[in-house]
């Protein structure tokens, strides 16, 4: 879980206008004392809260939305170890509600900030509840009688940003009737796109992900998972050049850097005239008779590195 | 559909087809065309000895063959005489295949000096039929048996029993040797759980790393109730320096397909996967012809020996990940997900492809079910260990002088792999270290070498070589580079999705650097140590601890070499480029 909540360290948070932050530090000495602005009230930022006040410092908690616990209220389970996540968080949430030390201010923005450290001044906006929370006992009887409805918004349904010219979805139709929709045909599909295009153009997975009807995030993820697909055009001639581990006991490191010199790119790259892409791979499966490499699909093993430049020319 | 095999009488007339193919009564010459072949110029050779039979008119054909293992030889050509004498050659050139053809042809000349051996018997695994071929021939002087050889006689082919002797592309030649005949057994004249129960007595033992019972997982998924279940191949190999499941699949398809057909009926499945390496267009291109070939004749499809059991079979390519050769990710990768391993339990057995019981099984443990049953078990069980009966298949590479492919019961010793078959280390340079069983088990030293060969590691006596690679590095090879290699290789793998395996390799992978660039310092070892120990312990899938592994191993065995690195700012081996950047 990423952290994005920093906590502002700031002796003087000096609420003006509608913040009620009443800083306690003294403007004007160096020492670094007095109240600190945490800003996000996920796990990190209520984390940082108890750490402070149990430090000494009075803490201001700022949160956009209306409740604190972020991402990790909404888990079911966290990584690596399974670990259920409400429980983790939920006594976190009372211990900050209940802690003198700490103030929290939801439904709030921060939206200025001055100062140096030590000596910062904060504006912090609330933004209205219509409710008088330290009456609230979360009964709930005023959602019923509340005349502002929230609609829930749904997104407008995927649209590809361009439509397909003709060749494109002559191949995209030809490749989907071979398969049977659904994400089962994905990998293959997925490769047949390749080997018409050579990578996967954007536009074409688009259009796949809106005749099949799943999400375009789905297809990116997977396309983006395998080392295999590219999502960028490639050269003419791909050059593998393996980098496995018995071509590596035989080579294949100069082997990799003589084909980098006689290229002038480096692997994962593209010379200027689109001719050639080179990459490396993990085994080609030609383990006995390395160093191996492969351009444009014809292997070559037990390569010799002063022939690169006459293998290479065979290729225009 | 061409001519349907549906009973014993209709596999012998495709045997008798296949034979006649097999030797026909002129001159055969069989060029070695699998992957590692044509990389070094299999196509050019069988191209230079069919122009050469053409323009001398000779009575002879040009066929191709798989890998007979011997890929050091590589590119290798042979030839058939007649009577059914085979000869082999290695390390041709179009200009020696025009040279042998034509010399062949004029005087019956067989150039012995070219000549790697013949092949005066063969032993059709499948059937344990032995054949024998005259050796009156003139000429054979100075030619050893093929038998004989270092790099042979040790061997006892299963697994690679047809690779090399069979065109792949031809389903005749694959009945010729007998396959098929333990699928029909089994689903003609076999209940299920005979099958299941012959495979368990066999105590055949998954090759894929983890060397589960393969009669215990399939008797679990047939036990499952479920509407369907599914059987799958895994021919991911990820582990870079293994090659065997491409050399099978390429060599031998048929021997996979058979596996996995009596394994389908074994556990009631009616649909099979097999998930190929995207780096292996060869495989898969055989594979679909195969299955194509199967298919018109009914060995794979609806109702197969005439029976009402259907099994079909679909090939689908994997797209570079490594970790998709694990069984739960290559299942998610199988239903066009990213290849994220499974929590696990539930275990594929009871919920796999899409929910249902799946068996997922290594090309090597497929290809070996067939024998099983037509030989029987307690023939399969006399091979190997007590723990691990049977064979398995190792890669001899990096430098020693036979490199290839061998198979050999387990119990063999890495000694007898590396200087008895292997004939030793090239030039007879010192062996400073193997890197053997795949990238997470480190380089290991010269020391264990008379360890017996076992699925487990058990000090002293035996050790465990995972999936086969086994790279000879001699003293030209630097151990800092290698640990930093290895390790690279698992950062580069790792799915970043866990901060032990994620960072911590970074940080592993950094002060190897630092080592192996002359700015290590001797705290640097203590910090490697623990480091690794909290990856291995902390990182959330197994992946996390097997780079961790690759180092710990590497660092126990040459703790000296690491330190003459920091202490002296020098690479013994001359790999490092320590004062000379990158
Ligand atoms: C990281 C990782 C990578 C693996 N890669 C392969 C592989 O490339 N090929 C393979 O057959 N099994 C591989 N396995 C083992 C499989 O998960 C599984 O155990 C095997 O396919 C089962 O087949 P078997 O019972 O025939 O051995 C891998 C396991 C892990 C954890
Ligand atoms: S290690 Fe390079 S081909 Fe296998």
């Amino acid at each position: 879980m990423t952290a994005k909540q920093k906590a502002a360290i700031a002796p003087s948070a000096n609420g003006n206008g509608d913040s009620n932050g009443n800083g306690n530090g003294n403007g004007d000495t160096k020492e670094l004392v007095g109240a600190v602005l945490v800003c996000g009230g996920g796990i990190a930022g209520i984390q940082a809260s108890l750490d402070l006040s149990a430090a000494g410092f009075r803490v201001y908690l700022v949160e956009e939305s209306p409740s604190i616990g972020g991402n990790m209220a909404r888990l079911d389970k966290t990584f690596p170890t399974g670990d259920c996540a409400t429980c983790i968080i939920s006594p976190k949430l009372v211990e900050c509600v209940r802690d003198y030390n700490i103030d929290v201010l939801t439904m709030a923005d921060v939206t200025a900030l001055d100062g140096e450290a030590g000596h910062f001044s904060v504006k912090v906006r609330k933004r209205p509840r219509s409710v008088k929370s330290e009456k609230c006992t979360g009964c709930g009887d005023c959602w019923t009688v509340c005349p502002v409805r929230n609609t829930a918004e749904s997104p407008p349904p995927f649209q590809p940003s361009e439509p397909l010219n003709e060749s494109d979805a002559i191949k995209l139709r030809g490749i989907l009737a071979r398969h049977e929709g659904g994400l089962g045909s994905l990998m293959p599909v997925l490769q047949e796109i390749d080997q018409a295009y050579g990578y996967l153009p954007k536009r074409i997975l688009e259009h796949l992900a809106y005749s099949w009807g799943v999400k375009i995030a789905e297809i990116l993820r997977v396309a983006s998972f395998y080392d295999r697909f590219r999502l960028e055009p490639v050269g003419r001639h791909v050059v593998e050049v393996c980098e496995g581990t018995s071509c590596h006991s035989r080579g294949s490191r100069e082997l990799g850097e003589r084909l980098e010199k006689e290229l002038g790119i480096r692997p994962g790259e593209t010379d200027k005239s689109g001719r050639f892409t080179l990459r490396t791979v993990r085994c080609l499966g030609l383990c006995a008779l390395s160093p191996a490499m492969k351009i444009a699909g014809r292997s070559f093993a037990r390569v010799n590195i002063d022939r690169v430049a006459e293998i290479l020319e065979q290729f225009t | 559909m061409s001519a349907p095999i549906r009973n014993s009488s209709d596999l012998d007339r495709a045997q008798a087809a296949g034979e006649a193919t097999r030797h026909p009564q002129r001159l055969k010459v069989l060029v070695g065309s699998a992957s590692c072949g044509v990389a070094v110029g299999a196509r050019e050779i069988e191209s230079a000895a069919s122009s050469t039979v053409q323009e001398l008119g000779l009575d002879a054909v040009v066929c191709r063959t798989g890998c007979i293992g011997f890929c050091g030889r590589e590119p290798m050509l042979d030839l058939v005489l007649p009577g059914g004498l085979r000869i082999s050659y290695g390390n041709m050139t179009p200009e020696k295949a025009r040279q042998l053809i034509a010399g062949y042809a004029k005087s019956g000349d067989l150039q012995p000096a070219w000549a790697l051996g013949h092949f005066h018997n063969e032993e059709l695994v499948s059937t344990g039929e032995v054949r024998t071929y005259s050796e009156q021939s003139v000429g054979l002087k100075g030619i050893p048996r093929w038998s004989a050889l270092d790099f042979e006689s040790r061997q006892k082919k299963v697994i690679l029993r047809n690779c090399g002797l069979i065109d792949p592309n031809s389903l005749n030649e694959t009945i010729a040797c007998g396959t098929y005949r333990g699928a029909f057994r089994a689903l003609v004249q076999m209940e299920p759980d005979a099958v299941i129960d012959a495979v368990a007595e066999s105590g055949l033992r998954g090759r894929g790393g983890a060397a589960f019972p393969t009669g215990q997982k399939w008797r679990l998924a047939r036990q499952a109730a479920a509407d369907r279940k599914y059987v799958v191949c895994n021919a991911d190999e990820g582990e870079p320096g293994a090659y065997m499941d491409r050399t099978v699949l390429e060599s031998d398809p048929h021997a996979v397909l058979e596996g996995m057909l009596i394994g389908a009926y074994a556990i009631g499945a009616t649909e099979g996967f097999i998930y190929v390496r995207n780096e292996y267009p060869l495989a898969i291109e055989i594979l679909e012809n195969a299955i194509d070939e199967a298919e018109k004749h009914g060995l794979l499809g609806e109702n197969i020996f005439g029976t009402p059991w259907s099994f079909h079979v679909t090939v689908r390519r994997g797209a570079g990940a490594y970790i998709c050769g694990e069984e739960t990710a290559l299942i998610e990768s199988l239903e066009g997900h990213a290849g994220e391993p499974r929590n696990r339990p539930p275990y594929p057995v009871t919920a796999g492809l899409w929910g249902k019981p799946t068996v997922v099984n290594n090309v090597k443990t497929w290809a070996s079910v067939a024998p099983i049953i037509t030989r029987g078990a307690a023939w399969y069980a006399k091979m190997g260990t007590k723990r691990t009966p049977g064979t398995t298949i190792f890669s001899l590479e990096g430098c020693v002088k036979n490199a290839g492919l061998v198979e050999v019961p387990f119990g063999i010793t890495l000694r007898e792999l590396i200087y008895d078959i292997g004939g030793g280390i090239v030039g007879d340079r010192p062996l400073k270290g193997l890197q053997a069983g795949g990238a997470s088990r480190g380089c290991i030293p010269p020391s264990l070498l008379d360890l017996a060969i076992d699925t487990e590691d058990r000090d002293g006596e035996t050790i465990m070589i995972g999936t086969g690679g086994i790279i000879a590095l001699d003293d030209r090879a630097c151990m800092v580079d290698m640990a930093r290699f290895l390790v690279g290789f698992f950062l580069e793998e790792s799915c970043g999705k866990c901060v032990p395996c994620r960072e911590g390799s970074k940080q592993m992978s950094h002060l190897l650097g630092r080592i192996s660039e002359g700015q290590g310092t001797p705290a640097d070892l203590s910090l490697l140590e623990r480091l690794a120990k909290t990856v291995r312990s902390a990182a959330f899938c197994g992946m996390g601890s097997m780079g961790s592994n690759a180092l710990l191993t590497t660092l126990t065995h040459f703790r000296e070499e690491f330190e003459t690195h920091i202490r002296d700012k020098k690479c013994p081996a001359g790999v490092c480029r320590i004062g000379r950047g990158r």
